[in-house]
């Protein structure tokens, strides 16, 4: 009886190790610690389009909230924080206006396929040194439901994911990492 | 009896009179308005009251207030633009109504001004604010905060002829 009772519990604990162990195995698997990235957004620019302030301003704010919810930086600077500047590994974000179409809600309420408001946004991501690791454009649009400022979010979602690339990129290059 | 009794209370009057003095609430300019995104933690799309006292600009909500003084802006924007006039959920409700009365219902507007800023912080951040507030009250709180010592891109002037060639062209659409 006793010796039933010691085999069920070397059983037990085989079969506990064998499974713990892969637990324990696999941090050590995923390599170094990623280095803490931040990024700093600069103001939006526009280049030859006529576009309304209120575009400018709710794309870059729009940009913040969309970084700081879901993209893996450590912070996100605003355009000027002096507080970047200390910062080793920083990536610099750069967007330019190239296209703009301003549609019209009362359309898109009314008819559901006129009045569609599409806003063209290029994006560079450069390091601190100014070398670009990932451009992009990206296209901001309001089909259907909301305002026309609703496209700046649009827009923002899509650059926070092309945000996250960048930072692979960076990531995956020692060159960069090391800053010089 | 009477002088020792008139006394406490002249006292009395002429403390009230200069407390009164001493208080620097001199509200320049107010007004209903939404405050979209941007200004200070305020939640987007939040109500309130936007205020210009004491050299500063507050905006004050039922649950929040955020204060950005005058000369920390750099950039003035005023513009215009037009919102369904049945708003919130019932707006959001009606547009879904039967036999297109929600269609219907969206032709029905309401003029509304914008009122865009950028101000920079203690850290020499950057910050862009968008306000809605009622048709004519965004160029007067322009003028107030630019006499207060916020900077603008277009003067007053320019935005006012720039306003209403923009309305004319909204109006012929």
């Amino acid at each position: 009886m006793k010796l039933r009772n010691t085999y069920f519990i070397l059983l037990i604990t085989i079969a506990g190790l064998l499974g713990i162990a892969p637990l324990h195995a696999a941090p050590s698997s995923a390599g170094t610690p990623k280095a803490k990235t931040s990024i700093e957004i600069d103001m939006v620019g526009v280049e030859d389009v006529s576009v309304p302030e209120e575009f400018q301003v709710s794309l870059y704010e729009n940009l913040l909230q969309q970084m700081n919810k879901r993209s893996d930086f450590d912070v996100v600077y605003r355009d000027g924080d002096r507080n970047a500047q200390s910062k080793d590994n920083l990536l610099l974000m750069h967007s330019t206006i190239t296209g703009f179409r301003k549609g019209s809600e009362r359309d898109r309420q009314v008819t559901t396929v006129k009045g569609a408001t599409k806003i063209m946004v290029h994006c560079q991501f450069t390091d601190k040194q100014g070398r670009v690791l990932l451009q992009r454009d990206i296209e901001g649009k309001v089909l259907f439901f909301g305002n026309n400022l609703k496209a700046t979010e649009d827009f923002a979602k899509k650059a926070a994911r092309a945000a996250d690339d960048a930072l692979s990129v960076y990531q995956a290059n020692p060159e960069h990492r090391g800053g010089a | 009896m009477k002088p020792r009794t008139a006394l406490p209370i002249l006292i009395l009057l002429m403390s009230a009179t200069l407390m009164q003095a001493g208080e620097p609430t001199s509200t320049t300019y107010s007004t209903e308005a939404v405050q979209i995104i941007g200004f200070g933690d305020i939640r987007d799309n939040t109500k309130g009251t936007l205020e210009l006292k004491d050299g500063s600009l507050h905006f004050t909500s039922s649950k929040e207030s955020f204060t950005v003084r005058a000369n920390n802006i750099q950039d003035v924007v005023t513009g215009n633009d037009t919102q369904r006039a049945i708003q919130g959920p019932v707006g959001t409700i009606s547009q879904f109504g039967p036999y297109g009365s929600g269609r219907v219902l969206s032709l029905f507007r309401s003029n509304i001004d914008t009122f865009t800023i950028e101000y920079r912080d203690s850290d020499g951040a950057l910050h862009g604010a968008i306000f809605t507030m009622p048709a004519g009250k965004a160029d007067p709180l322009k003028e107030e905060l630019l006499s207060q010592g916020a900077h603008a891109s277009i003067p007053t002037s320019q935005i006012s002829t720039q306003t209403s060639s923009q309305r004319g062209v909204q109006e012929a659409q």
